[in-house]
């Protein structure tokens, strides 16, 4: 389906959920809900719209909040669901019990952002190593790494 | 006259482990192809092993990320000795472009010693041969 | 009786350092559980601090089977959020680099599938051929892997007549030995009954866990970011998406070797038509505040890039998400019910580049929690001595 289509689709299935909506390019579809209706928005999507395949799903880091978009791909290009959520209560509902494939992703936003999936089946980090520290969020903006010095051997400092 | 036996044996034919500590996959490509038909270090007597206790040279690849570190060290320390180390590639060396990341130790040699480096991003099967060579050279 | 069995990081099967631990009942997997996080270099952060073209250098090396494919991708974005539109010409060869790197990933697959079903001469002869490429590739380029064509706004090299005719006679040589070969493969009874059968993935499954690439196209399921959403020279080249419904890896075998033959034939196409013209185009310093999705289809399944702009010369976020990650949950699927033996092919019929994905299976034995560490030789020599006489599956054939 084309992206008229797709998003006259969308205005029928789901009506009030949707924030705003915008077509920013060819075979890109923008869209921003509410973190609560989340959950909804992922059932009608995979029962009515036939949209089954989430490509990945990335956190920014903007002042005050987290905005966490989920990458859809249908047949004819790519569906792009926005929400955002405070920094102070970072928490999100999980959508791997509708779409089992997002589960990696989830995993991957706790560790690196610190957001608190509720419900995920499986909690435990992905990425960081066995013995990282704990409140250690790489990708926030005012986490910063100062590199200890390096030994040359056989050498000076 | 044993010990010169064994020396003998241990230049014509050294047995490698091959280790990845984080690398990007190309160098560990290039070792694989210096394998094939066209480079063959295997007329060097060189044997890919499986486990580090058979093996007399490790060569290694990578920048060592946090967690693969401690199993670099068990590593080491199961190898038997006399026991020797190639770095192949910059990111072995030095990090590459992966230096001030916070999961990146630095080079190899902060973790083990090492006796011969071979530069190259990634290093050609041709170097890595001559890296071989110049270490049996030495012994 | 369960145990646990860890396949530690350093095994000589795989290239990549990767723990993987598996609950095993006898001889049948009953879970299994990764580890990643041996090969998570924190790339994301590193690229919020450098500019857009020092990032194109980082990209490259996320991989090196796959560098041109992170390139693409980015530099896509890039250009999308630079409002640019590089000249025809320039996309031609970036097309065509990208049909050079799937033709040596896929020659380079078929080798460790071989490796791994005990099948050393294919390894070495596939490999021999991979030569071929490699050298046309360092001919274009300069370099045999991590080839830097790309550039914001095209390529930075050029091809000229005769580097055209010299890759025209290397393309003759491939297709006449890839098709010596596939005679081979098809015809090694021991060969397809190795490989039928193992590590059954269903189509339903598959749409579920969002399998991408081979993997999902050898249960059925059409899904192609190139025919879905074209980019590059994409959309003026005819080509087919090829399928197999096996949903094996014997599926994935044959999917692979049909994409050979496609790339041959998509590089000819681009080589016989390739227009007149620059290739490239100049790129401004700053991008405007705006955020981009790239998709491109690697070796190995989807590539995904989103980049978000904040008006200075430094990117704000730079997320990549590899094919690999995405066919790991299809993966964990594929060993349940599985057989210990199979393990080394099973996860090699994903074409696991696990250093694209950034960032350990336990064999648990599940009625005394006993824990057992089983190396990978062992399990390959297990493998081989298991099929030595295949006679159950002697009348599987290949499904062309």
């Amino acid at each position: 389906m084309t992206d008229i289509e797709l998003m006259e689709k969308l205005k029928s299935f789901l009506g009030d959920k949707i924030v705003e909506m915008s077509n920013p390019a060819l075979r890109r579809v923008f869209m921003k809900v509410d973190p609560k209706n989340l959950a909804a928005v992922a059932v009608s999507l995979k029962k009515d719209l036939g949209i089954w395949y989430i490509a990945a799903i990335s956190g920014v880091d903007v002042e005050d909040s987290f905005e966490i978009l989920y990458h859809f791909g249908h047949d004819n290009g790519s569906l792009s669901v926005r929400t955002r959520i405070p920094k102070a209560d970072p928490h999100i509902e999980s959508i791997s019990p509708i779409v089992p494939g997002a589960i990696f992703y989830e995993r991957e936003l706790q560790d690196m952002f610190g957001i608190i999936v509720d419900h995920i089946p499986d909690p435990r980090p992905l990425v960081v190593p066995d013995d990282w520290p704990a409140g250690n969020y790489p990708l926030r903006k005012d986490w910063k790494y100062e590199r200890p010095p390096e030994i040359i051997p056989g050498g000076k400092q | 006259m044993l010990k010169r036996l064994t020396r003998w044996s241990r230049i014509k034919s050294p047995w490698i482990l091959h280790l990845n500590s984080g690398a990007c996959n190309a160098c560990d490509i290039e070792i694989v192809a210096a394998l094939t038909p066209r480079f063959d270090v295997e007329r060097f007597g060189v044997l890919l092993k499986a486990t580090p206790r058979h093996a007399d040279v490790i060569i290694a690849t990578g920048p060592v990320t946090r967690q693969i570190k401690d199993r670099i060290i068990r590593i080491y320390e199961q190898t038997p000795d006399p026991k020797f180390v190639i770095a192949v590639g910059a990111c072995a060396m030095s990090g590459c472009v992966y230096r001030g990341a916070y999961n990146i130790m630095g080079g190899l040699d902060q973790v083990i010693p090492v006796n011969v480096y071979v530069p190259g991003c990634p290093a050609r099967p041709d170097a890595i041969l001559d890296g071989v060579i110049k270490l049996l050279g030495k012994l | 009786m369960k145990f646990t069995i860890p396949i530690g990081p350093q095994h000589p099967a795989l290239k990549e350092p990767i723990s993987l631990r598996m609950t095993v009942e006898g001889e049948v997997i009953r879970d299994a559980d990764i580890r990643l996080g041996y090969n998570h270099r924190g790339l994301e952060k590193l690229a919020e601090e450098r500019t857009w073209i020092q990032n194109i250098y980082l990209m490259e090396r996320i991989c090196g089977i796959c560098s041109h494919s992170h390139t693409t991708c980015y530099v896509q974005g890039v250009e999308k959020l630079m409002e640019i539109e590089p000249p025809k010409r320039g996309l031609y060869i970036r097309t065509l680099v990208a049909e050079l790197e799937r033709v040596h990933s896929h020659l380079l697959w078929l080798g460790v599938a071989g490796h791994e079903a005990g099948f050393d001469s294919f390894f070495m002869y596939t490999w021999r051929d991979r030569e071929v490429v490699m050298d046309i590739l360092e001919m274009i380029s300069g370099n045999r892997v991590h080839y830097a064509m790309n550039t914001i706004g095209g390529v930075r090299r050029d091809l000229d007549d005769l580097q055209i005719t010299k890759i025209l006679d290397g393309l003759e040589v491939l297709k006449k030995r890839s098709e010596y070969y596939f005679k081979i493969g098809a015809n090694e009874p021991t060969f397809v009954a190795r490989l039928a059968g193992v590590g059954y993935l269903s189509k339903e499954r598959a749409m579920d866990l969002c399998a991408v690439g081979p993997t999902a196209r050898a249960s059925g399921v059409t899904r192609d970011v190139r025919k879905d959403d074209p980019y590059a020279a994409y959309d003026e080249t005819p080509f087919d998406v090829c399928t197999a419904d096996t949903c094996d890896v014997l599926g994935r075998t044959v999917v692979r070797i049909k994409e050979l033959f496609e790339s041959y034939k998509i590089s000819e196409f681009l080589l016989k038509s390739l227009p007149a013209g620059g290739i490239a185009v100049k790129a401004p310093k700053r991008a405007k505040p705006n955020e981009v999705l790239s998709r491109y289809e690697a070796p190995r399944g989807e590539n995904t890039h989103y980049i978000k702009s904040n008006g200075t010369d430094k990117p704000e976020r730079l997320k990549v998400r590899a094919p690999t990650l995405a066919n790991y949950p299809a993966t964990v699927e594929m060993l349940k019910n599985g057989f210990i033996a199979d393990i080394p092919l099973i996860f090699a019929a994903i074409d696991p580049c696990i250093c694209c994905a950034e960032r350990a299976v336990e064999l648990v034995n599940a009625r005394t929690g006993e824990e057992k560490a089983l190396r990978f030789s062992e399990l390959r020599k297990l493998a081989d001595e298991r099929f030595k006489n295949p006679s159950l599956k002697r009348n599987a054939v290949w499904p062309f």
